[in-house]
């Protein structure tokens, strides 16, 4: 018999119809098929006890459900002669006959001929029962009171629903429908009885979600378990940047290096001193960066993908470490060294307003989220917020520390962030006054808000970056490795396809970017001859990136051009790196 | 230089006799009975603001060990040094500690020392016992 081993005993032996065995006879063995995850043709049993047998090479996958999804499959596509004959032929049935009968008798609408049914299920526990029996009973009433059989609705309602002794919420919502006609007209459930058919439908649909999967298999279960795999094998990619409509099912996914930016396209020379911080505006449009050279220069990103001057705004005497785009992207706000914040017009590079307060420097600042206020952190430890025109309006003494500081304000305006001891990050709610805290072991040197407020990226003092999920329970959920700090601030970040990277700095010179997910090293980018004390990924382009350095540039980075390959209608959303040449189509291994 | 992270220390400090950067505790101080090349070193558990040199075998009254020269994060003078590993069971106790050089940095009352000058002592770390 074919491919299956001849060395196993006859018993164990899969009976395999002559048209399966074309398959193994042209020299087409398990072993070598392709490496798909979705290996449905490999009929190895690893042991065959009638229905306790196992296919693939996991040892997880029952032959029985495996034909029954199958089946369902079939019939589901519409392919009803296939999906019986593939019953008949296997011998395995996509329903037992209870449950046809059953199912029969809900569509036809024998209601009490379907409960007798419903107790002759075996594999159902009393709630079950009571639950479907509920859901019968209520489509019963439904349509007895559709045709006016007031009388007998109440029956139903008073002598089967209620002895039931379940959701009596629902039961007193049919009982207001038998006195006000009108108003279950209105309910959502109108709908419902519109039409018998669908509404049976319907019901049989309900009753799927009530019995356990055993019983009656889950509509279009196979498409189900296929988009999970798909689903999977888009998150353990670990380069994927980019929307890729389609994920073949032939081959399992995953992107080539050449989705992340890689390639310096331009270096901005402007600054003439070490550049320590910049950042894209929300829309992506414009780039602010700033500089040891007292300087900020806005960038304009134009739609090719170049950066070029916009304007340069001066008025600030120190080196300055910190930008922040308003709300609205229309307006700027810069800290300078020990010195003052100013707020700038975007568009005119006028100055607007200068920040100080006397006797203390200011450590950090954020907008508010709506727009209309500033939050700043100052040496004396404590932390206001301020109108616009200067005046102070909230205050929070004793609550950080003294020295380099980040602020955080999530986009609700409701937490604040900030360091409030060598290695204690503060969570403060402004509305309910709520302190939370995340404690790390290693004292930490500037932080990261994700844009959606769930995450928190901490730089340590250690090289270490943890990712933290600050929604509910505080959870340490990445680490990231590799890079340089011994003695600077280096902001991390987040970026790229739905913020699936993070990216830093490094003292070595390099920017560095991990997958965030899985912690995976993707890309070191060497370039700079400098310390990269910052790195920005554009919001608008997933892939263009933005770094600066003490070497007083700053670069702006993207795909690698010689390594794009054109999308052929072969490629199947798989993108290879191999440095062809364009025009050569991207072959799946056969 | 990029933006330097320096953190700051509360209580009594002894810091960079240069910059002032804050380095150590008072109450960190293990053992102020140490020596090196000008003069008194202190044994501090816990160190910040500093750069490590490259690990090297250095030869040390109480015998060979491996150390790693500390530099301040802010000016780069040397500082001291920290112990990576003895190789005599008895020094054990000093590895992932500190020595600093009470020549280099100012006490907690801003004191300097003037140490002592051209070392009796070559590249020592001579103990109480």
């Amino acid at each position: 018999m074919g491919g299956v081993e001849d060395d196993q005993p006859p018993s164990k032996r899969v009976k395999v119809t002559s048209k399966h065995l074309e398959g193994f006879a042209n020299g087409f063995s398990p072993r070598e098929s392709p490496s798909c995850s979705l290996s449905l043709m490999m009929a190895r049993p690893l042991s065959s006890k009638g229905d306790d047998e196992i296919l693939g090479t996991k040892g997880i996958v029952k032959k029985v459900e495996l034909v029954r999804i199958i089946t369902e499959a079939l019939y589901s596509l519409g392919y009803e002669r296939t999906g019986a004959h593939l019953e008949e032929e296997s011998g395995i049935h996509l329903q037992s006959s209870v449950v046809k009968l059953f199912m029969q008798q809900i569509l036809d609408g024998n209601w009490d001929k379907s409960l007798h049914t419903l107790h002759k299920f075996s594999q159902l526990d009393e709630t079950t029962i009571k639950s479907a029996s509920f859901v019968i009973l209520e489509q019963k009433f439904l349509e007895l009171l559709d045709e006016e059989k007031l009388m007998d609705a109440l029956k139903t309602l008073r002598t089967e629903i209620a002895p039931l002794c379940i959701n009596s919420n629902r039961i007193h919502n049919l009982s207001t429908c038998i006195v006000s006609p009108s108003q279950y007209d209105q309910t959502e459930f109108a709908a419902k009885t519109a039409v018998k058919a669908k509404a049976r439908s319907a019901l049989l649909e309900e009753l799927q979600r009530i019995f356990p999967p055993t019983v009656i298999i889950p509509e279009r279960r196979l498409v189900h378990l296929v988009e999970q795999a798909l689903d999977l094998q888009r998150d353990a990619c670990i380069f994927h940047n980019s929307l890729v409509q389609d994920m073949s099912l032939y081959t399992d996914h995953q992107c080539g290096r050449d989705q992340i930016p890689s390639q310096t396209l331009q270096i901005l020379q402007e600054h003439s001193d070490e550049v320590w911080f910049l950042q894209f505006s929300h829309n992506g449009q414009y780039l602010a960066s700033a500089s040891g050279d007292h300087l900020v220069i806005i960038w304009e990103v134009n739609s090719d993908g170049t950066v070029n001057l916009k304007d340069i705004l001066s008025g600030h005497q120190k080196p300055i470490f910190h930008v922040s785009w308003s709300p609205d992207g229309l307006q700027l706000l810069t800290c300078g060294v020990q010195e003052t914040a100013r707020r700038w017009n975007v568009y005119s590079g006028e100055c607007l307003q200068v920040y100080e307060k006397n006797g203390v420097s200011i450590v950090s600042c954020e907008w508010a989220p709506d727009g209309k206020g500033i939050y700043f952190g100052f040496t004396d430890k404590s932390m206001s917020m301020w109108n616009l025109e200067g005046k102070e309006v909230e205050c929070w003494k004793g609550q950080r520390i003294v020295s380099i500081s980040d602020l955080g304000v999530t986009s609700d305006g409701k937490k604040i962030i900030t360091i409030c001891k060598n290695s204690v990050i503060l969570l403060f709610d402004k509305e309910s006054n709520v302190e939370k805290f995340i404690e790390e072991d290693e004292t930490i040197t500037s932080f990261s808000l994700s844009s959606d407020n769930k995450f928190l990226l901490v730089s340590l003092v250690n090289q270490e970056i943890h990712l933290w999920n600050i929604e509910g329970h505080f959870k340490l959920v990445g680490k990231y490795k590799g890079h340089k700090r011994t003695r600077y601030v280096l902001k991390a970040c987040f970026g790229g396809f739905q913020q699936s990277f993070v990216a830093c700095g490094s003292e070595d010179a390099q920017v560095y970017i991990w997958h965030r997910g899985s912690g995976k090293l993707v890309e070191t980018l060497p370039g700079h001859s400098g310390a990269v004390n910052s790195v920005s990924w554009n919001p608008g382009n997933p892939h263009m990136l933005a770094s600066a350095s003490d070497d007083g540039t700053i670069r702006i980075w993207g795909l690698n051009q010689v390594k794009m390959k054109p999308r052929g209608p072969d490629s199947n959303g798989v993108h290879y790196s191999n440095g062809g040449t364009p025009g050569e189509k991207a072959r799946v291994l056969e | 230089m990029g933006r330097l992270f320096v953190e700051s220390l509360e209580g009594n400090v002894y810091s960079c006799k240069h910059c002032k950067t804050h380095f150590a505790l008072l109450e960190d101080i293990v053992s102020k009975a140490f020596h090196c090349r000008h003069g008194k070193a202190y044994l501090i558990t816990n160190v910040v603001n500093v750069t490590f040199g490259e690990k090297e075998e250095r030869m040390m009254i109480t015998g060979m060990h491996i150390v790693a020269d500390i530099f301040c994060v802010c000016c780069g003078s040397i500082v001291g040094w920290k112990y990576e590993s003895a190789y005599e069971k008895s020094q054990k106790y000093k590895e992932g500690k500190f020595i600093l050089e009470r020549f280099k940095v100012l006490g907690p009352d801003g004191s300097t020392y003037q140490g002592i000058p051209e070392a009796q002592f070559a590249e020592s770390d001579a103990d109480e016992e």
